[in-house]
């Protein structure tokens, strides 16, 4: 919370990197990867999303590991593990494919990459992601997805309007 | 931005100190109150404001502002945290935007019909009517920023003269005067103006919008943010006239909220509060808006009109300024 947004990336560029909030908005919206890349970012002032950063920030405070965006990872002796936290009562797929993308980017430095772990504290509950062949396909689909998303001149249309519940760019794209 | 957060009106003298996470601050005869930084959104000072750099430096880690308003109640100038929210494209685009001569026009025009509208709805009446349909008619031909600023001025006169006729004889206008206000009238207007314009500014900021770079206003004459004071133009009825209106009417002002000299005026400690009471109420008021179907704080209505620039300069959606539905 409070830290200013890093600096713009040049969006569409291909060697600006991809992070896991980039996947969770594709998967959410391609609209709101879009806007978020082009430079409006209204997170800051969503409780929802400060909710969601104080449960990252206080669960797993004894695993200091290495920091790959926002994923935490543990070494075990059969490879790397990727934890990542959501605040959600609910799984998502775009959960377990925001793992896969931080398996593909460890597993592009060289990293032998076990798998992933989706936690959700408020259910008490964990949800496997598999890491294999179909799972590295899925994450490199989803990667050239993103990017042809970031790279379109024009904005997405908006979802249907039922779909923005929860949404922090909703004043945004309803507000007129 | 903080997350949560909400406006302090300071109208008091106070003295402003950091404490851990939490401002402290200090009042001639009171016990310090202490604010936790993440509460403060923004922070408007109408008297004399006592603050050092740690101070200073926990405003602008939290993205907070501190506007100061001088003794006439003009914007003196606010303390602003570095630039968090900006974004090379949206900025780039702005510029373009506000560049090009025809696109100017057309905003400003829009701006200032809306800002007539609100004016006549502010005052309800049907006295402005004929003067409205001048400025309708007249807007269309006016292509330079000085030909449109005319007609607003003809306009306001006119509006002025109208709202004086439902206000009691010691807070009429008399004819808009600023710097100084030369009356009670004027002095509340501008206070009003002011506290729009640093509502204006606070909602630009939480955008990626450069407040300085306006379609409107100049920019070269007077160092102001042009964009914040383009914007304000459709919320200055709603909120001054208005309300200069619904307290001469409800016997909410009296002479004493006003210091009064020869030639100028400006409110009394106990005008300020009860202008800061007004103006804090009125932007927690609520109405329901329909395509975000929820009730909207009308504080909230003035963000929603930055994000509207926010949607030109990113996807070129045309600019509606804000008229009240309902
Ligand atoms: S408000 Fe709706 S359309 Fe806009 S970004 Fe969010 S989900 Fe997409």
């Amino acid at each position: 919370m409070n830290q200013p947004p890093s600096p713009d990336e040049g969006p569409g560029s291909d060697d600006a990197p991809l992070g896991g909030v980039h996947l969770k908005y594709l998967h959410h919206c391609p609209r709101q990867l879009w806007l978020y890349t082009h430079g409006y970012r209204p997170e800051q002032r969503s409780d929802l999303v400060a909710f969601g950063e104080v449960i990252d920030e206080t669960t797993f405070t004894r695993r200091r590991d290495i920091d790959l965006g926002e994923a935490k990872i543990d070494w075990v002796t059969a490879g790397a593990v990727i934890h990542e936290t959501k605040s959600s009562r609910a799984p998502a797929p775009a959960h377990a494919a925001q793992v896969r993308h931080y398996c593909l980017l460890l597993e592009r430095r060289g990293v032998a990459v076990r798998g992933g772990v989706v936690h959700y504290p408020l259910i008490r509950r964990t949800v496997d992601v598999p890491w294999n062949d179909e799972a590295r396909d899925q994450a490199r689909q989803d990667e050239a997805l993103a990017r042809s998303v970031i790279a379109a001149p024009t904005t997405p249309p908006r979802l249907p309007r039922r779909e923005c519940r929860g949404c922090s760019y909703l004043d945004y794209c309803w507000g007129d | 931005m903080p997350a949560v957060g909400r406006t302090y009106w300071l109208t008091e003298p106070c003295r402003i100190r950091r404490e851990d996470d939490s401002l402290r601050i200090e009042r001639p005869d009171n016990t310090p109150v202490r604010i936790p930084i993440t509460d403060v959104r923004d922070l408007i000072a109408f008297d004399h404001v006592d603050i050092n750099t740690s101070a200073l430096s926990i405003l602008s880690r939290n993205g907070v502002s501190l506007h100061v308003l001088d003794h006439y109640g003009n914007h003196a100038g606010h303390f602003a945290p570095t630039d968090a929210m900006s974004s090379g494209p949206v900025l780039r685009r702005q510029v373009e935007l506000t560049a090009d001569p025809d696109l100017r026009a057309t905003i400003g025009r829009a701006l200032i019909l809306a800002a007539g509208e609100n004016l006549r709805w502010s005052l309800d009446t049907d006295h402005l009517d004929p003067a409205l349909a001048t400025l309708r008619a007249k807007l269309p031909s006016c292509d330079e920023r000085d030909a449109i600023m005319a007609q607003e001025g003809n306009y306001r006169r006119t509006g002025w003269a109208v709202l004086d006729t439902q206000l009691p004889p010691w807070l009429r206008l008399n004819g808009r005067t600023r710097r100084p206000p030369t009356n009670a009238g004027n002095a509340f207007i501008s206070y009003l103006n002011t506290l729009v314009y640093a509502r204006v500014l606070t909602a630009i900021r939480s955008t990626p919008l450069h407040p300085a770079i306006g379609f409107l206003h100049a920019d070269t004459d007077r160092r102001r943010n042009t964009l914040a004071l383009d914007l304000a133009e459709p919320f200055k009825p709603l909120f001054a006239e208005r309300l200069l209106k619904r307290a001469a009417s409800q016997k909410h002002l009296k002479p004493s909220d006003f210091e009064t000299e020869v030639g100028r005026a400006s409110l009394s400690k106990n005008g300020r509060k009860k202008v800061a009471v007004l103006m804090r109420e009125e932007l927690d008021t609520t109405v329901y808006h329909r395509t975000l179907k929820r009730k909207v704080s009308y504080e909230e209505l003035i963000h929603l009109e930055a994000l509207k620039i926010v949607r030109l300069c990113l996807e070129d959606k045309p600019y509606k300024p804000f008229r009240p539905w309902w």
